[in-house]
């Protein structure tokens, strides 16, 4: 019983600090920002946008595709590292739980932020053609956010049967609502049987799921006759990509959060190598899809692709181009392959690095191939072969940005971050395993 | 002290002045027709309104000319037409029999324009004689031809050297076949081959001869269906199950498996919900 007693003295969740405050509050400020301009888009219409004819996808849609492609953290480190049998994902699997409920949820949300008419949400629904990509999104991503939901919530079980004890006496409100949330967890042979084979069905589940999300997320790109989208490539590129996304967030997550909650114990120097590791892997994997993505259609000379691609790596993208493909990914493989670049620090700063160069991606995935014309036009007006967003687009994006932050910081404020009941059974096993050793 | 005569005559030659130099600010109309027979069919002019202003030539949208017949020195109305947006007009006889030549055979037809505020009036006459087009397939070793003879109905006598335009209905801009000028023989006709694998609508060509504005004749034309082209295959998938049909016209794979797929993640997570039931219970 001590060691429940110190496990949750130091895994409970734990009310904020001044600096928890005052980052939930800066939160809470931008989320506002954001409503308002939000609120003038849906009055004035999307002219508040610097979308065009053009451009008539911007930093919403680039702002999607990138929640989205975050999401599939929980499908790759939850998941595969379930299925896999790494016992090391315990202190980081609820992270990742907890980011790939908050981005799909803002995935949700950042879509009908795109909407010139949202009232009309429930018409993809009604009239929905089955033939279109945008009805398969329509219908993965709901699917989606229930197993998300159901990831975490399931082998949260014990633990809020364990908080419904802790607080029992301390704190009787919240000790009644982790029993409610606990759905009466005693603990019994019968609980655990179902609760592991609902895990074990979720785990399997989330892996066709998250390919099938982020594949149609790809197929909304590549069933068009787009330079620059019109490839078959498009699925594996957007896994691969994904993968980087959610590893990098995951990484630059559990770092603030050790650091946050002081859970060196914890996460340990061993779990950042791990990750280090694991994300050299996925960057490796989506630095494959890229030279895919970019050499073949330079082979192939066809004049629409080479100028789509010569606009990216010499013309007004190239700064960009080059910082996501060397920033977001050249430099953190090599910086990863040290043992040095996978301790803490660094790959925090990596996770960052990633993070941004995995946004600033899926922008270059949607921007420059729209300022490129399906068909060629005469007498265009010069503002519709550039984009860059508005002040109403960056407010309603950062904010979008913060609710995502804002789901996890009140996520983590209630649930604990490490399941507490499973580093329990894992220590008992160690125990075990040490006194048999001892024995022999 | 000024003579009040004086006042009065300045006063009219002042308005005299202001009222031919309103007349001189009119625009001229230039008018424009041509007459077009088509045989066994309609006869009808085209009409066209156009004028100088400002140093540009523009259309005159929405004037009325009046149409008339001249038959030796006395006009019969034929009727009116209102030009369009394009200044252009069309104005159709039941046949050419509505009209009358005049003693020579010849049809003297006057378009005129009655002025308005803006523009000046104007009229424009056009004489044409009746003359006839008869068109014939016919195959010679094996090579399909369209034979045409043209006539003049005024004296009933074969026209010899005159270039006649040969070429198939298309649906943008027809498509000229044989000579760039295929000019009438001896027995005023001409032969021209059809080539082979032009598509038409069930291997049907419609094919024109056209003597075309003549000044003695106008523009008479004749159309001649020919089955002589490559059937055009259907390929419409109207009403078909594809994947740029409507709702209700969906594909059924993908009708089942996305619907499968979607019953199936949703039946799981039904029941994943009741085993939180079950858990609540046991």
């Amino acid at each position: 019983m001590k060691n429940y007693d110190k496990l949750l003295h130091d895994l409970a969740p734990q009310k904020f600090g001044k600096k928890g405050v005052i980052w939930t509050i800066s939160l809470v400020v931008l989320i506002v920002l954001g409503i308002i301009a939000y609120i003038d888009q849906i009055i004035r219409g999307q002219m508040v946008t610097n979308m065009n004819d053009y451009a008539l996808w911007g930093v919403y849609i680039s702002n999607f595709v990138f929640f989205v492609a975050t999401s599939f953290v929980g499908t790759v480190t939850v998941a595969i590292l379930r299925l896999t049998k790494n016992t090391w994902r315990t202190p980081i699997v609820r992270i990742a739980e907890i980011i790939s409920v908050a981005a799909i949820i803002m995935a949700g949300i950042t879509i009908t932020i795109d909407m010139g008419r949202p009232d009309r949400l429930l018409n993809l629904f009604i009239h929905g053609r089955m033939q279109s990509p945008i009805t398969w999104d329509v219908i993965i991503i709901p699917t989606y956010i229930m197993i998300s939901l159901l990831l975490l919530y399931f082998p949260l079980l014990p633990d809020f049967g364990l908080l419904n004890k802790h607080y029992k006496d301390q704190k009787p409100t919240l000790s009644k609502w982790y029993g409610k949330l606990s759905m009466n967890w005693t603990g019994s042979e019968a609980q655990k049987e179902i609760q592991l084979k609902s895990i074990k069905i979720i785990a399997i589940l989330i892996i066709p799921a998250g390919f099938m999300l982020q594949t149609i997320d790809a197929w909304l790109f590549s069933t068009l006759f787009r330079v620059g989208w019109d490839s078959t490539n498009m699925g594996g590129y957007f896994i691969s990509g994904a993968a980087v996304a959610g590893v990098g967030a995951l990484v630059a997550v559990t770092y603030v959060l050790q650091k946050v909650y002081k859970l060196e114990d914890y996460i340990t120097d061993l779990h950042f190598d791990k990750l280090g590791k694991f994300l050299v892997l996925v960057c490796l994997i989506y630095l494959y899809f890229n030279l895919n993505e970019y050499l073949i259609p330079q082979l192939t000379s066809k004049k629409e692709a080479t100028t789509h691609i010569n606009v990216l790596m010499e013309g007004q993208f190239a700064p960009l181009f080059w910082f996501v493909i060397i920033g977001g990914l050249i430099i953190p493989v090599i910086v990863l392959l040290f043992k040095q670049g996978r301790k803490p620090l660094p790959m925090f700063l990596i996770g960052l690095l990633v993070v941004t160069g995995s946004w600033w991606k899926r922008y270059l995935i949607v921007t420059p191939t729209l300022l490129h014309p399906f068909l060629p036009i005469q007498g265009v007006p010069e503002e519709w072969r550039h984009y860059f967003p508005s002040l109403h687009e960056w407010a309603i994006t950062i904010a979008t940005l913060a609710m995502a932050l804002l789901i996890i910081t009140i996520l983590v404020r209630y649930v604990p971050i490490i399941p507490i009941q499973r580093t329990a059974d894992e220590q008992k096993e160690l125990e075990l395993q040490l006194n048999k050793n001892t024995t022999k | 002290m000024i003579n009040p005569l004086i006042t009065r005559h300045f006063f009219l030659v002042v308005l005299s002045v202001f009222l031919c130099t309103s007349t001189f600010a009119q625009d001229k109309v230039r008018l424009k027709a041509n007459y077009v027979k088509i045989m066994n069919s309609e006869v009808y002019f085209d009409l066209q309104a156009t004028a100088k202003v400002d140093g540009e030539n523009v259309n005159v949208p929405k004037v009325e000319l009046l149409i008339f017949n001249i038959v030796d020195d006395e006009q019969l109305e034929l009727g009116k037409v209102t030009t369009n947006a394009g200044g252009k007009a069309r104005f159709t006889l039941k046949d050419l029999s509505s009209i009358k030549p005049d003693s020579t055979n010849t049809y003297n037809v006057e378009v005129s324009f009655a002025g308005n505020d803006a523009f000046s009036d104007a009229s424009k006459s056009i004489s044409f004689k009746d003359a006839a087009i008869e068109a014939k397939l016919i195959t010679i070793d094996s090579v399909n031809y369209v034979t045409a003879t043209l006539t003049d109905k005024s004296t009933d006598s074969l026209i010899i050297g005159q270039s006649l335009k040969v070429q198939i209905q298309r649906l943008f801009k027809n498509l000229p076949i044989g000579e760039e000028f295929n000019e009438t023989d001896e027995d005023g006709t001409i032969l021209v081959s059809i080539p082979e694998g032009i598509p038409g609508v069930d291997g049907i060509l419609a094919i024109e001869v056209i003597l075309n504005e003549s000044d003695e004749f106008g523009t008479v034309k004749t159309i001649v269906k020919a089955p002589f082209g490559k059937p055009v295959v259907d390929e419409s998938t109207f009403d078909e199950r594809t994947m740029w049909s409507p709702r209700n016209k969906t594909p059924l794979f993908l009708l089942i498996f996305p619907n499968l797929l979607t019953f199936a993640m949703w039946g799981i997570i039904i029941y994943l919900i009741t085993n939180l039931f079950k858990i609540t219970k046991s």
